[in-house]
């Protein structure tokens, strides 16, 4: 039995191979599923020759060289191929934003300067078109970020799979706050942008005062009830992640010192094109750091052409936990390529994995669930024929939660029916007659 | 030159307008010999353990072991891989004004008149192996401005030094969304695609009446004829009726695709290149049909109602159905990696490596007419080269260095952080600014994050 | 290649005799007693420096009915003559602008027109009127003629305000007429054109401006040929509409008429150059801010030039001494950048390149101390002076009439208390067209002190309150200026009675009762400086303050605050 099904499965596995082609399952499946003979890249425990990693109820019961094959398992043959932790995207608007030129199809940015209660997670719609275009690139997880004022919500991360936002949930939320700085908008003259981030920087600071008080007397009789200051009274209690959107290197060190004065712990700083500027600074605050995109211009027209490829690496090296994002949505798939520019500018292909894997779980918090192939974890991973850094490689099977996911997106549907497009010239008078 | 836009009025009147001796700017030409490469030529395969050698600025020999000619630098480019220079077939970068944006034609624009040779993002590109450009108009009119194609000599301050010495005229059109919504917001045509057909049909119908009257004008013996009134964006259009100048054309939809196909099908116009062409998937088998080709992007989509229905596989459908096709980037910073833009199609359709290379050499050259200079490794083509440190198609690939016409523009190694060419002593030491992908994909293109002045507004000034 | 003006200017100046006669035969009364008693005035004993490099010490030079009658050492003094001692005073050819907005007046913003997005709107509000000229914005009371003149201005070639095709500049004779047309001295002097776009309409920018100027041009040279054929015989010929636009193109063609580029920027410089190259008009660069790559391309193109005398703020470095060596490279390059508009102008002399000044941009407070940076940053004082005399009479074609200080040319000189450059010299006359302007002088406090060094006591007057108030079309604006000691320096600011914010004061300079200021404000989007120079009396400040980059100045008016 065991072997007629490998060889099935070899035999499924041929289209793939050719084109990353359709899986005839549209719908994900659930069950006992042992992922044999493959290249483990685990992250956190080294690289499993030829191991075995056994999924159970959506977890990793079992991963090594010499795993024994529950009876009951659907086995996978992936000789030849490599297995990675699913990679996460520390910084999307996915589920958020469907058309981004488009109002109504718009929902990371919410009316008012300080909404720190509006909540991501609420809004992120499970069948926007660009997850399944994401998952099946081995983006399994994704942080989605509101934006706007100064404090525009509560970000949260997600898998990307499920039906409902609870489904989606990887158990992890921040508030985001931008950390108020004076570079000019378009058509702000400096002066203008000097006004605006000191009105910002006051209305942050008397903000955080007010939720510092509130969150003294909060559950006292007199406490009125204040949605903001709710949400900010749970960062104020250490229960909740901030996540401060900061750049330029002055912001970097302002930013730094704030935190400090304040005293809040779970703090990851976001953004930080400027960090290589202040690395060792930003090591020694113990703050990690989300950072990207790594595709990106230079924040100085002075600065060398590579700044930004080089920036997560010249961190990382000074000490700090770097994680990575694209802050894209429907390019959240190019997050390996984003990872690829940083290893290959310093960083090197491990640390750069690790930055879109174990040390975004580690700054979002949630190490013990996913970020790498380790018993107990979920089973948020994928199936390569190589290095997912490289644009050759096939991704040839993904799974969030244990669930295998079907290798289909719209773009994927359009390239089948329109590759060798019927009728082709045939049906209608050729364009050049008329 | 390209600068000389009238070639078909009467000497007389030539010699009436260009009076002045035009100055051909004078570049420089180099010589090197690159030694012992993995050279990618792109028409004749890969060559191991290969030397090219360039003289006066052409690629004069490609064999293996090359005698050093006396006085010649060599590069030894030992494990190292060598391509053609990288050719954007749709840019923005070092132009002062992008959008002539007040009226639904100006074809009598160009982007010759707007080179700015000191933008840093010259050298950027440089720096992501690419050594020529389509500077191209924006997209908020129906028949925008004439494009122009540059070689990245960077260092220059004079704007001559970068123009593509001998490359076709092209012109910009829009289809779509950009063109209705310019149309929507100041109450006139077009504000649907039906609009932008009819007001290409009409541009164009009038156009063959300026050019009969010119004709006539023309043929009259009379000492004592009067001219008609001269349009340059008659002109122009008439250029494009006589198949002079080549039209690029901004659409994303199938449907316009087809139907700017069938209206130059109509007039006669056989030289056309789609660009960004979204859903040109769709229609592939027409463009094949046509001679059309596209130049797309990558993977960009979503970012607009009009590119909801978008594949990555584009580039590889088009490849497959024979449409010649190019990948662009239509920014500052993909253009910085666009090797790494056509290794997608790699992932997304595996295209080969000639195929997916062709894709940012010799095909966007062949879409800027120019396929005879660049676009691939071959004698008597101009030494525009880029050499990386592993295979280009590579995302760790690092461009090492990037020549044009022999001339070194980009060496890593003695790579200086601050090339402004030009500073200006007012403005402060640090000032940043935040990349926004936004801003690239959007900031000529479309939707409501350009605010309305930007298509008039010169970006310089 | 001279500018097309000798004839007119040749007409003109055989008519300035019959003219300043008529003058004499209908002298009028006048009640003020400010007029003149005679038209004839001999400097004596003066250092005269009658063209760059020509001086004569203890000369006498005459000026009579409006032109230089003698030069010389052993003169005859005329018995009409009103005699001024010349002791230790310096006579120089009156200077002349090669290209400012001085007289004119800006016109008031034109409103949009309804048919704004036509490919064809409204040629005024396109911009394109090259058949106006600036004549109709020639004010005589704009304050513009007598601060230049105060500075030793006697001509400018002036430019209407406009878009892409303002009009045809003149030449005007910064004197106090009671009538505009008093000042000209040449009508239709040039056609002058800027990169200055439709705000909505076309053509919205530099590349419809470069088309449409194209598609002007070429239409003129047949719409000429047209025009031409007629007039010689118009039987049987399709009558030739007026297009005054077009017509204005003509000159141009036949180059009777040189194009004013105005071109701040080094690229807008080769962008007219461009248009020269198409289209074969005889071109002048007029306002060049970035000439330091350009002299070859100058040269090419046979442009003649007039830079601008606005310099950019000198950077000012960080003291922190903690800063990078990063931070310390591109400071150092940004003084590099800032010393090329430096040295520029002596960088053109040693190219060859004959140049004037052209004051346009540059407030009349900073433009003698610009000249004195650009001297110390090499270029020759001799040099700078021929490029403020007979430099721009060349290129302007009207160096048989003005320029030097030779017999026969015009009565236009300026008379100081020093060498021009120094300093602490002071203009004590000028003579425009044989009118004498005579200035208030101040002596040093100390022989040999600089005078910009302030004393304690000086400085002391100023320090405490003031209450303004500053006058514009739009209404009065009130509020205090508020002065006082930091550490060594004196600091200012402005606070606005409306609510706006204060603004601080930058250069404040207080010498010999003089006081002035510069502050910037926000004008949506852009850093708009507006320099306050007046003078102080007692408790009274009586000042202007003018806005280079509008071309405009406004009375500001003070009076301290009694101490509570």
């Amino acid at each position: 039995m065991k072997k007629f099904l490998t060889v099935l499965m070899t035999l499924a596995l041929i289209p793939m191979l050719c084109f990353a082609q359709l899986d005839d399952g549209k719908k994900a499946r659930a069950a006992k599923f042992a992922l044999t003979n493959a290249k483990i890249y685990t992250v956190t425990n080294g690289v499993i020759e030829n191991g075995t990693i056994v999924i159970n109820n959506g977890i990793i019961e079992a991963v090594g060289a010499n795993v024994s094959i529950p009876a009951d398992a659907e086995v996978f043959d992936y000789e030849g191929r490599e297995i990675y932790p699913g990679m996460i995207d520390s910084g999307t608007q996915l589920g958020l934003n469907e058309i981004s030129s488009i109002a109504e199809a718009r929902d990371f940015r919410e009316f008012g300067d300080v909404t720190p209660q509006m909540q991501a997670l609420t809004a992120v719609n499970p069948n926007a078109v660009a997850i399944p275009v994401t998952r099946v690139s081995g983006v399994t997880t994704a942080l989605t970020v509101p934006s706007g004022g100064i404090l525009p919500g509560t970000a949260a991360t997600i898998n990307l799979f499920g039906y409902t936002p609870d489904q989606m949930s990887a158990g992890s939320k921040g508030v985001v706050m931008s950390f108020p700085n004076n570079r000019r908008g378009r058509r702000q003259s400096q002066e203008q942008a000097d006004k605006a981030k000191e009105r910002n920087l006051k209305t942050m600071n008397e903000t955080w005062d007010k939720a510092e008080l509130y969150a003294k007397i909060q559950g006292s009789d007199d406490a009125r009830y204040y949605p903001e200051m709710e949400a900010l009274a749970e960062v104020v209690n250490g229960e909740m992640l901030l996540y401060i959107e900061v750049n330029g290197a002055e912001d970097i060190l302002s930013a730094i010192e704030w935190v400090q004065d304040r005293g809040y712990e779970k703090v990851v700083f976001t953004g930080v094109q400027e960090g290589w500027r202040v690395a060792d600074q930003l090591a020694e605050s113990g703050i990690s750091v989300i950072t990207g995109p790594v595709q990106s211009i230079p924040t100085r027209r002075s600065d060398a052409y590579d700044a930004a490829y080089a920036n997560p690496g010249i961190m990382q090296q000074a000490g700090v936990t770097v994680a990575l994002r694209t802050n894209d949505t429907e390019n959240s798939r190019n997050l390996p390529y984003h990872a690829g520019f940083a290893a290959a500018h310093g960083m090197g292909r491990e640390e750069a994995l690790k930055a879109i894997t174990i040390n975004a779980a580690t700054v979002m918090g949630i190490e013990d669930q996913i970020g790498s192939i380790e018993v107990g974890k979920k089973a948020n991973l994928f199936v390569s024929t190589g290095d997912p850094f490289e644009t050759s490689t096939v991704i040839l099977d993904v799974f969030i939660d244990g669930y295998l996911i079907p290798m289909t997106s719209r773009q994927l549907e359009l390239y089948d029916e329109f590759l060798d497009r019927t009728p082709g010239l045939n049906k209608t008078k050729t364009i050049t007659d008329g | 030159m390209k600068g000389l836009t009238m070639k078909k009025i009467n000497l007389t009147i030539i010699l009436c307008f260009f009076v002045a001796t035009f100055v051909q700017a004078q570049v420089e030409k180099g010589d090197v010999l690159i030694k012992n490469a993995t050279v990618i030529t792109i028409t004749n395969g890969t060559l191991e353990n290969t030397d090219v050698l360039i003289r006066d600025g052409k690629i004069s020999k490609i064999d293996q072991n090359i005698k050093t000619p006396r006085g010649v630098e060599e590069v030894d480019a030992t494990g190292k891989f060598v391509m053609p220079g990288i050719i954007d077939a749709h840019s923005h970068i070092a132009g002062s004004s992008i959008n002539e944006g007040t009226s639904q034609v100006t074809s009598e624009v160009s982007m010759e008149d707007v080179v700015n040779p000191l933008d840093v993002a010259i050298y950027r590109a440089l720096a992501g192996g690419v050594t020529s450009i389509h500077l191209m108009h924006g997209s908020a009119n129906v028949i925008g401005g004439q494009n122009e194609t540059l070689k990245l000599r960077y260092g220059s301050t004079n704007p001559d030094d970068l123009r593509f010495e001998g490359a076709p005229r092209t012109i910009k059109f829009a289809l779509g969304e950009n063109p209705t919504r310019g149309g929507r917001a100041r109450g006139i045509q077009p504000q649907s695609r039906m609009g932008v057909e009819a007001m290409l049909r009409n541009s164009f119908s009038e156009a063959v009446i300026y050019k009969e009257k010119w004709d006539a004008y023309r043929a009259d013996r009379s000492n004592r004829k009067v001219a008609p009134e001269y349009s340059l964006r008659m002109e122009t259009l008439v250029d494009i009726l006589e198949g002079e100048i080549l039209v690029h054309c901004h659409s994303y939809r199938a449907d316009e695709i087809y139907m700017l196909m069938k209206v130059f099908a109509d007039f006669g116009i056989e030289k056309l290149t789609f660009q960004h062409a979204n859903e040109a998937y769709k229609v592939a088998p027409e463009l094949a049909e046509f001679g059309a080709s596209a130049s797309v992007f990558s993977d960009w989509w979503a970012y607009k109602l009009e590119v909801y229905y978008s594949t990555a596989y584009n580039a590889a459908i088009l490849t497959k159905n024979g449409v010649n096709t190019s990948i662009n980037s239509d920014s500052g910073e993909l253009i910085r990696h666009l090797f790494h833009e056509a290794a997608k199609t790699q992932k997304y359709g595996n295209l080969s490596d000639d195929e997916a290379l062709a894709l940012i050499t010799l095909n966007p050259a062949k879409q800027l007419g120019i396929d005879d200079r660049v676009g691939s490794i071959e004698t008597g083509k101009d030494g525009d080269i880029a050499i990386f440190d592993v295979h280009p198609l590579s995302t760790y690939a690092i461009p090492l260095m990037t020549f044009i016409d022999g001339v070194k523009y980009f060496d890593k190694e003695t790579d200086v952080k601050d090339q402004r060419i030009y500073i200006d002593p007012e403005s402060p030491i640090a000032e940043v600014h935040i990349f926004d992908a936004e801003d690239q994909h959007r900031c000529m293109e479309g939707a409501d994050i350009v605010h309305f002045s930007d298509l008039f507004n010169d970006s310089e000034e | 290649m001279k500018l097309q003006l000798r004839k007119s200017i040749f007409r003109l100046v055989l008519l300035l005799p019959i003219l300043f006669h008529s003058i004499g035969v209908n002298a009028q009364s006048d009640p003020t007693g400010k007029s003149a008693a005679t038209q004839t005035y001999a400097i004596t004993n003066a250092t005269i420096v009658q063209a760059p490099g020509k001086v004569m010490e203890a000369g006498t030079i005459v000026i009579k009915n409006g032109l230089i009658s003698t030069v010389g050492k052993n003169v005859t003094i005329p018995d009409d003559a009103e005699v001024i001692d010349g002791t230790d005073m310096f006579v120089y050819p009156g200077f002349i602008d090669g290209m400012s907005y001085t007289a004119a007046k800006r016109p008031e913003p034109m409103a949009r027109p309804d048919n704004l997005f036509t490919p064809n709107p409204p040629n005024d509000y396109a911009g394109i009127t090259p058949e106006h000229t600036v004549i109709s914005q020639v004010d005589i009371g704009e304050k513009s003629i007598s601060a230049m003149r105060k500075l030793g201005f006697t001509i400018s070639h002036t430019v209407p305000y406009g878009r892409m095709l303002p009009g045809s500049g003149a030449l005007l004779l910064l004197s106090d007429k009671d009538h505009a047309d008093k000042l000209i001295l040449a009508e239709d002097a040039s056609m002058y054109t800027q990169f200055t776009g439709a705000p909505g309409s076309y053509p919205g920018n530099t590349l419809g401006i470069m088309a449409k100027w194209r598609t002007l041009y070429r239409n003129a040279t047949y719409t000429k040929q047209h025009a031409e054929m007629y007039a010689k015989d118009p039987a049987g010929l399709e009558r030739p509409t007026q297009d005054r636009v077009l017509g204005a193109f003509y000159p141009v063609i036949a180059k009777e008429k040189s194009v004013f580029y105005r071109t701040p920027s080094a690229l807008h410089a080769r962008r007219a150059m461009r248009m020269q190259n198409d289209l074969g008009f005889n071109l002048v660069l007029g306002n060049l801010e970035e000439s330091w790559d350009l002299a070859d391309a100058i040269k090419q193109h046979d442009a003649k030039v007039f830079m601008s005398i606005n310099l950019p703020k000198e950077p000012k470095d960080s003291d922190d001494e903690e800063k990078t060596e990063e931070v310390a490279q591109l400071e150092a390059r940004r003084m590099d950048f800032y010393n090329m508009y430096l040295t520029q102008y002596a960088g053109l002399n040693d190219a060859g390149i004959k140049f004037g000044f052209s004051s346009m941009g540059t407030s009349a407070s900073k433009l003698k101390n610009n000249l004195k940076l650009i001297i110390d940053n090499g270029l020759s004082e001799e040099d700078a002076l021929a490029a403020l005399t007979i430099d721009a009479a060349e290129l302007l074609g009207i160096d048989d009439i003005t320029g030097t200080l030779d017999v026969g040319k015009l009565g236009n000189a300026v008379i100081t208390t020093g060498p021009y450059f120094e300093k602490k010299s002071q203009v004590k006359y000028v003579f425009v067209d044989g009118d004498k302007y005579e200035y208030e002088t101040k002596e040093p406090k100390k022989d040999g002190e600089a005078e910009e060094e302030i004393s304690e006591e000086g400085m002391a007057q100023i320090l405490g309150s003031w209450s303004f108030v500053f006058t514009t079309p739009q209404g009065e604006q009130t509020g205090k200026m508020i002065f006082e000691n930091e550490g060594d320096e004196v600091i200012g600011i402005l606070q606005n009675d409306d609510g706006t914010p204060d603004q601080d004061m930058n250069n404040i300079s207080f010498v010999n009762g003089s006081l002035s200021f510069d502050f910037s404000f926000d004008g949506g989007g852009q850093s708009i400086e507006v320099v306050v120079v007046g003078d102080v009396t007692g408790t009274d400040f009586d000042g202007e303050a003018s806005i280079a980059v509008f071309n405009v100045s406004f009375p500001l008016t003070a009076t301290k605050d009694s101490p509570e």
